[in-house]
């Protein structure tokens, strides 16, 4: 440095100029400042279809994977290899190594089963080191045709081309679960203390204190979807047009359950075929479409472009209904 | 990546975005020698702004005692082992007194650091865990003794301690904006203030992991992280007390100590806290090595042995506390600004008084006048006017037993 420093005091000029070639030869490798270019095999879709099967079908009063998995019995299975995300920083991922996935739909809701291996079930988020489990499925957004020619990003779409995200969260099916549906900071740290006596009648009882909850509790007050009490649902519905774009939809559709055993995660993503919002994937019977996903894995600190994904498109073709 | 030139290093560095100053940046000097950790500062923070659900862990400014202390724990230890090259030294044979005024820094940043290992993110970092927030006063009045047996005596006491008084830098150059990547964290144009969005939060937490000061703090209740606001409303003039003009933060107004004085950054020389920070190098910036060029700056403790301050503000170290053990007229004027308004003072007038003190100190000799110093408001406006002297009040013998 001390080195460094000198020259730079006797050739600023030379210098300065290597710096801009530097500049450019990094922005030849790197698409926007920390994103590198993809290949052209990401540019083409996997050979494998995903069909989702056409089943007849009463939806079931509770929507849990033990009722819905029956109706899974003769859809076949997609195997989706997953790897580390290596294109934008944060890079990270890399321990969840493939997932199945499998898809019906009864002319009315399309329903997607993804299952894959994780050591470790995740369903908290509250201290500052611990991260969900989580599973994403992406659509392109409208009729698209995606070939080698026809570049569509398989990573968060583009600003022409935007993708429909429909994100499961382990947390917010435990949420569910809880009065109130938003697990408080006490169902992580039982016996911490705090100056909030909800007890109305209890001579602590502060109306103020309590009310000012909503105020100064920013992602609530800010009306962040992540910081909502009742949300009543455990599957986020988004859009995204790039890298770090990824932005939650004002109208939710998307729903989903889940079951954990063994080591292993099911989860169930399912929404209306069709939908009256333009910023949703819509799904005919006898139509086709491409999915893409991706998989968090809580314990190994996984969140955002931390994650395993798949780096090509998967497309998807429904089967008619039986009328049709 | 792309180059950005900061003044602490003396050097350019590699940074994600571009260099785009704020037309003001929101700054402080505190001074670390009066301070009494009486963590006055910390409560009015606290029950401002983060008395809440959720928030019980967080202190957005908070006071910890050096050697020992550290919320949370060991912080700056663990950060600056994470850019420990081996050779985090400083060059200082030459300085520019604009563009390297401390020399120029020779190790890796928090920014290349991570580039060098290879780490595909903008920053090195970690995420202290739950319990390393939970108890805020580690350490708290615990003394550093090398040599039992001796007693201390100044310069440099051999059994010591000092407090150092922290919230988010608002750093020119942040880790915490720099590491999130849905460029959910901004930094104001109009004033330098570091905001979290906190609807475009995800609660992916890697700002609380590359902030190298650990001031973004994950809130469970919302899932989101928050972190020190700068009290913007007040900086904004919105509180009536001030009438419209800029105020002062909570933690800054509310100190006891006095050892607080903020202000904007700016090119004023006749600015009291850019004529602190700049032009007289008084105060020094915290652990400038990290590179975020951080907007809080201390005038260094006296007692305190100068290796472990120069690792912590940096070779600015043995000046800045030669000046503040004699100090001239124009900085004790300056000086005597400390908490006499909470209205922002935008600039300073010396009136010259008589001479009302003399002596030698370490063999330099001191003199005091009692000058009038007068703070003027954004708008031109007289805010504030005292003297060196401080008026003294005799109280009549009659009240001696009265309360
Ligand atoms: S209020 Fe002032 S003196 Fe008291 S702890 Fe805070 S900075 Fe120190
Ligand atoms: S101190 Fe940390 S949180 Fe504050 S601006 Fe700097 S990097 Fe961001």
């Amino acid at each position: 440095m001390i080195k460094g420093f000198s020259l730079f005091k006797l050739c600023g000029v030379t210098l300065l100029g290597s710096v801009f070639l530097s500049m450019a030869l990094f922005a030849a490798e790197e698409t926007a400042p920390g994103v590198k270019g993809m290949s052209e095999e990401e540019f083409t879709p996997t050979k494998e279809v995903l069909t989702v099967k056409y089943v007849q079908m009463d939806k079931p009063y509770h929507m849990d994977v033990e009722s819905l998995k029956g109706a899974f019995k003769d859809a076949g299975a997609v195997k989706v290899t997953l790897q580390k995300q290596d294109k934008a920083f944060p890079n990270g991922g890399g321990s969840v190594s493939g997932a199945e996935v499998k898809a019906i739909h009864d002319g009315l809701t399309v329903y997607f089963q993804i299952t894959w291996n994780d050591p470790t079930k995740n369903a908290r988020a509250i201290a500052v080191q611990e991260f969900r489990d989580a599973v994403a499925l992406m659509f392109p957004l409208g009729s698209v045709e995606i070939t080698p020619a026809e570049h569509f990003s398989p990573r968060m779409g583009d600003r022409e081309k935007p993708v429909n995200l429909w994100h499961w969260k382990a947390d917010w099916e435990a949420d569910l679960l809880v009065k109130g549906e938003l697990e408080d900071v006490e169902a992580q740290y039982p016996n911490m203390h705090d100056d909030f006596n909800l007890n109305p009648y209890s001579a602590y009882y502060h109306r103020e204190l309590i009310t000012s909850v909503e105020v100064l509790s920013g992602g609530r007050a800010a009306n962040n979807l992540l910081s909502q009490p009742g949300r009543g649902r455990t599957v986020e519905d988004l859009n995204a047009e790039g890298f770090g774009t990824l932005t939650t939809q004002e109208h939710q559709d998307v729903n989903g359950c889940s079951h954990y055993e063994e080591g292993a995660w099911t989860v169930i993503i399912y929404r209306s075929l069709i939908t009256d919002d333009p910023h949703d994937v819509q799904f005919v019977p006898g139509g086709n479409s491409y999915f893409n996903m991706a998989v968090w894995n809580g314990g190994e600190q996984d969140r955002n472009g931390q994650k395993n994904i798949s780096s090509q498109w998967h497309p998807i073709t429904l089967e008619r209904v039986a009328w049709q | 990546m792309t180059l950005v030139h900061n003044w602490h290093l003396g050097r350019r560095m590699e940074y994600p975005y571009f260099e785009s100053r704020p037309k003001r940046q929101f700054a402080a000097v505190f001074n670390i020698n009066r301070c009494i950790a009486c963590q006055t500062c910390t409560m009015a923070c606290k029950s401002a702004w983060t008395y809440n659900k959720g928030q019980e862990h967080m202190w957005w400014n908070n006071v910890e005692t050096k050697p020992y202390g550290g919320y949370p724990q060991s912080w700056d230890v663990k950060t600056l082992k994470l850019i420990d090259n081996g050779e985090n030294t400083w060059y200082t044979d030459e300085k520019d007194e604009k563009l390297s005024p401390y020399g120029v820094y020779e190790g890796d940043t928090i920014f290349e650091a991570a580039a060098k290992k290879n780490l595909n993110q903008w920053a090195v970092g970690y995420i202290p865990e739950d319990k390393e927030w939970r108890s805020p006063n580690f350490g708290e009045d615990v003394a550093k003794s090398n040599k039992p047996d001796e007693h201390s005596s100044l310069p440099e006491h051999s059994r010591w301690f000092f407090y150092i008084q922290r919230l988010c830098n608002h750093c020119t150059y942040p880790g915490c904006l720099a590491a999130c990547p849905r460029k959910a964290i901004y930094k104001r144009k109009e004033d330098g203030i570091v905001l979290i969005d906190q609807k475009r939060c995800r609660g992916y937490r890697k700002c609380v992991e590359q902030c190298p000061y650990k001031k973004p703090m994950f809130r469970g209740l919302t899932r989101v992280s928050e972190k020190c606001i700068a009290c913007y409303p007040r900086i904004e003039g919105r509180d009536p007390i001030t009438k419209g003009r800029p105020m002062e933060t909570r933690c800054m107004a509310a100190c006891v100590g006095q050892i607080r004085l903020q202000g904007f950054l700016d090119d004023n020389p006749k600015n009291p806290v850019t004529w602190l920070i700049k032009h007289d190098k008084l105060a020094l910036p915290l652990y400038p090595q990290f590179g975020t060029e951080p907007n809080i700056y201390y005038i260094p403790p006296r007692w305190a042995p100068r290796s472990y301050l120069r690792q912590m503000f940096g070779p600015g170290v043995d000046e800045a506390i030669d000046k503040f053990m004699v100090p001239s007229r124009e900085r004790l004027a300056v000086m005597s600004l400390f908490r006499m308004t909470q209205s922002i003072i935008f600039e300073y007038k010396i009136e010259e008084g008589p001479k009302v003190f003399e002596t030698m100190i370490h063999g330099k000799k001191f003199e005091m006048y009692n000058d009038t110093v007068i703070g003027y408001g954004e708008d031109g406006q007289e805010i504030v006017r005292t003297t060196i002297e401080e008026p003294v009040h005799i109280r009549d013998p009659k009240h001696y037993n009265s309360i």
